[in-house]
């Protein structure tokens, strides 16, 4: 499990999260889950094209950890834009991912080489999942959750 | 288990006898003397000879030509077939469900389970199953749910495989299934074998094939017994066609003796009661425990010393409740004694032996698959909060459950007034500590779920949190595991009944979620409880047939499609595959999703009978479906809402 973790640590915040044995020793304390962020988007300069890039996001299978929307999954980057900072920042971050197939299956980060996505079709990706805002509402506007908080308030002390 | 010299005149010796008479029958067409021997021997008048030397008509035979008398009636020769004694004897045992899906090989069998007994079909009740493996899967669920076994029925040869897998998942899972397989030698030869369940046998605990009557009774009783007892797993019983049909008039079911557990011995109790009553500040770790009445003595026990606990209750079944005053880090972190029950890496652990340790006991080939170790697999962990003390001693190889009333029985001898008082201030303490924290957390959690709330398709955070408000007041089980739906109920639900999760699937086999959770709310239906499914798309796809059962049976279940249309896990394996071979994403959803068609699946739900709705894409829609198929399931009317949703 320690090497489990350290190797989570280090792909951060762009790599899915390897799930299929998450459940043991889980404790009381349940799972993670970090806040939603509110990080700005950034605002350096886009060439690519959104519309094209929606169907490349599809196609491609991005959405299969980061969520249809950029917001669920084992690594959301809405409101956490890291490595998404600039264009050409996310292309490079696209070719430098792992080239060598690791023994035990993976859901990390895959890497796409410029034969398989090209620089265009990359940033047209990129433009796309630029245009991802947050859907969460306050919390003050969610009344399930308040219900949820509500009733841990009144278990039994 | 030894096999039995014993011959019996069973049903093959009553044919044998059978086809000598008739081939005698015929015989006295042409050789009347022989009729007349048969008559002296049975004591009948011979008539005498006629004219011709035929000999003249009996006074029955005049009789029945002329209408003087009815036919004779047919004569019911087996007055107490062996099957009615089996059932009997699972009777007995306290068996509530028979699981099965016909097959000739237990044609006696059924018939004793649905006609015998006062009231019939009842204790155990037959379950119509539409495959073994959901037969098998629903007792592995049945017994995560309540701590004890209930019985799949499995026909021959064919009948073991189509439910080997699930065998194979509830052996991995330590879970006790009892199964019986007929076995009709005389029948279909491809479904029969000379040893039967030499075909499971790498992965059941224990198996017979008894020859009669009176060792099919007592492999019965065995066959619970083991499943029931530490290291616990699936037992198979083979039943010959022949000794369920046999008259059985004087045969009687011998006296049942329960299991005798490991537990540590009155030393060792002691020193642990000791260590617990004089710590300042003493942590019990609670893995998996066997039975509800387990998590009842390790509440007794922390509540007794005032120890904070830890709980693998948002893991799998059967142990401390989440949400108890005592769960949780505490106010002081640094303890001084740690006592692990059914788990490792404390002071003092008892832990009961692994399946692998029995399995190279036997006379078999063992597959090696390393068995299952305690504390692995989400049965053991620190849990909740805080850090042991000091480093860890080995287990202590025993049943836990067993040894808490030698435990408890010490502490009470032991306490003092004086430290009655000090554990009462540390119990007050304790409580504050887990109140501020669990608030702590669930403030975290709740904060952490708004993301993608609104979102299309629909988060899978979302679908938990709006169930939770829906069933926190109703005694529900979620039988279905979360792994690969985001486990959100973890965070967000109260875990305190010793069925509130049933965990994972074991061996990580699909097909699993839907029996599972049928076993659970067969589990739950005289119990007044419902019973969740967040059911995953692919899983379902092994065993749809449940939904059948599931309505057939009028079980109280809501399934909840997390429908992200594909194999999801495998679907990101193949993306990373591609990517390190430069190959690109763009084919990796061929072989693992589920579109070009998309699967309806409350049209699916309705082909099987059961009520349903969707699919929901728009999430302003899911709380009010949700409570529907609450309400519905609570009628005891299953209830299937189809929900699409993000992939996790």
């Amino acid at each position: 499990m320690k090497k489990y973790y350290v190797f989570v640590a280090l792909i951060a915040l762009t790599a899915p999260a390897v799930t299929l044995n998450a459940q043991g020793g889980r404790g009381g304390g349940g799972r993670g889950g970090a806040p939603v962020a509110n990080v700005p988007a950034p605002t350096s300069p886009v060439t690519g094209n959104a519309a094209s890039g929606k169907a490349l996001y599809a196609t491609y299978g991005c959405y299969a950890c980061h969520g249809y929307n950029g917001e669920t999954g084992a690594r959301a980057f809405v409101g956490r834009w890291g490595n998404l900072a600039t264009e050409q920042g996310f292309v490079t971050f696209l070719r430098g991912r792992a080239n060598v197939a690791p023994l035990a299956p993976s859901t990390s980060m895959p890497s796409f080489s410029d034969t398989a996505l090209s620089d265009k079709q990359a940033k047209d990706i990129y433009a796309y999942i630029r245009t991802f805002k947050s859907t969460a509402p306050e919390l003050k506007d969610i009344p399930t959750l308040n219900a949820i908080v509500d009733a841990a308030k009144q278990e039994k002390k | 288990m030894a096999k039995s010299n014993k011959t019996s005149v069973g049903r093959r010796g009553f044919l044998r006898n059978a086809a000598a008479g008739a081939a005698a029958g015929a015989a006295a067409l042409v050789t009347p003397p022989l009729v007349n021997a048969q008559a002296q021997n049975t004591g009948t008048a011979a008539p005498s000879p006629g004219a011709a030397g035929v000999p003249a008509p009996t006074q029955a035979q005049i009789d029945r030509e002329t209408g003087n008398v009815r036919p004779p009636a047919t004569v019911h020769t087996i007055t107490r077939p062996g099957s009615d004694l089996m059932v009997q004897t699972i009777r007995e045992l306290g068996i509530e469900y028979v699981a099965a899906n016909p097959g000739s090989s237990f044609e006696g069998l059924q018939e004793s389970f649905i006609n015998y007994g006062n009231p019939p079909n009842r204790m155990p009740e037959f379950i119509t199953a539409l495959h073994e493996e959901s037969a098998v899967t629903m007792a592995h669920g049945y017994a995560k749910a309540e701590g004890k076994p209930m019985l799949a029925l499995l026909h021959g040869t064919i009948g073991i495989q189509h439910g080997a897998m699930s065998v194979y998942q509830a052996y991995y899972d330590r879970v006790p299934v009892l199964m019986i397989a007929g076995n009709d030698p005389d029948f279909i030869a491809a479904h029969t074998a000379h040893d039967m369940a030499g075909m499971v046998r790498s992965y059941t605990k224990w198996d017979a094939e008894p020859k009669t009557i009176d060792e099919a009774l007592v492999a019965i009783q065995r066959a619970y017994n083991e499943a029931i007892t530490p290291p616990m797993g699936p037992t198979l019983v083979v039943l010959g066609s022949e000794i369920q049909k046999d008259n059985a008039p004087n045969t009687k079911i011998p006296a049942y003796k329960p299991p005798v557990f490991v537990t540590i011995d009155a030393t060792r109790a002691k020193e642990i009661a000791k260590s617990l009553v004089e710590a300042q500040n003493p942590r019990i770790a609670v893995g998996r425990l066997r039975t509800p009445e387990g998590v009842q003595r390790s509440v007794e026990l922390a509540e007794l010393v005032g120890a904070s606990t830890s709980t693998a209750a948002t893991g799998g079944p059967m142990s401390f409740p989440q949400r108890h005053h005592l769960c949780g880090p505490g106010a002081d972190t640094t303890y001084d004694y740690t006592l692990g029950l059914e788990t490792g890496g404390a002071q003092a652990s008892i832990t009961g032996p692994a399946l692998s340790k029995t399995a190279a006991t036997r006379d078999s080939v063992h597959i090696g698959f390393g068995g299952t170790v305690p504390g692995a697999g989400g049965r053991g962990g620190g849990g909740r909060g805080g850090r042991g003390g000091a480093a860890a001693a080995p287990p202590i190889e025993a049943d836990a459950e067993a040894s808490l009333p030698l435990i408890i029985e010490e502490v009470k001898r032991q306490l003092t007034s004086d430290q009655k008082a000090r554990i009462q201030a540390r119990i007050a303490k304790h409580t504050t500590a887990n109140h501020e924290a669990r608030l702590t957390a669930i403030t975290q959690a709740v904060e952490s779920k708004r993301a993608g709330w609104n979102g299309t398709p629909i988060s899978t955070a979302r679908i938990y949190a709006e169930l939770w408000p829906l069933i926190m007041n109703e005694d529900w089980c979620l039988a279905s595991p979360s792994n690969f739906s985001g486990g959100h109920h973890v965070q967000l639900w109260d875990h305190n009944k010793p069925y509130s999760y049933l965990g994972g699937q074991g061996a990580g086999g699909m097909g699993y979620g839907a029996p599972a959770s049928v076993g659970a709310a067969l589990a739950a239906k005289a119990r007044n409880r419902i019973v969740v499914n967040v059911q995953t798309d692919g899983d379902l796809n092994y065993s749809p047939g449940v939904l059948w059962t599931a309505v057939h049976h009028k079980l109280p279940m809501l399934t909840v499609m997390h429908n992200n249309r594909a194999w999801h896990q495998e679907y990101m394996f193949v993306e990373y595959m591609a990517g390190v071979r430069g190959r690109g994403d763009d084919r990796a959803h061929i072989g693992s999703t589920l579109r070009d068609p998309y699967l309806d699946y409350a049209k699916m739900a309705a082909g099987y009978g059961m009520a349903g709705e969707g699919p929901i894409t728009d999430p302003t829609k899911l709380s009010a479906a949700l409570k529907r198929g609450v309400a519905s399931a609570k009628r005891g009317e299953p209830y299937l809402i189809d929900v699409i949703t993000q992939p996790r």
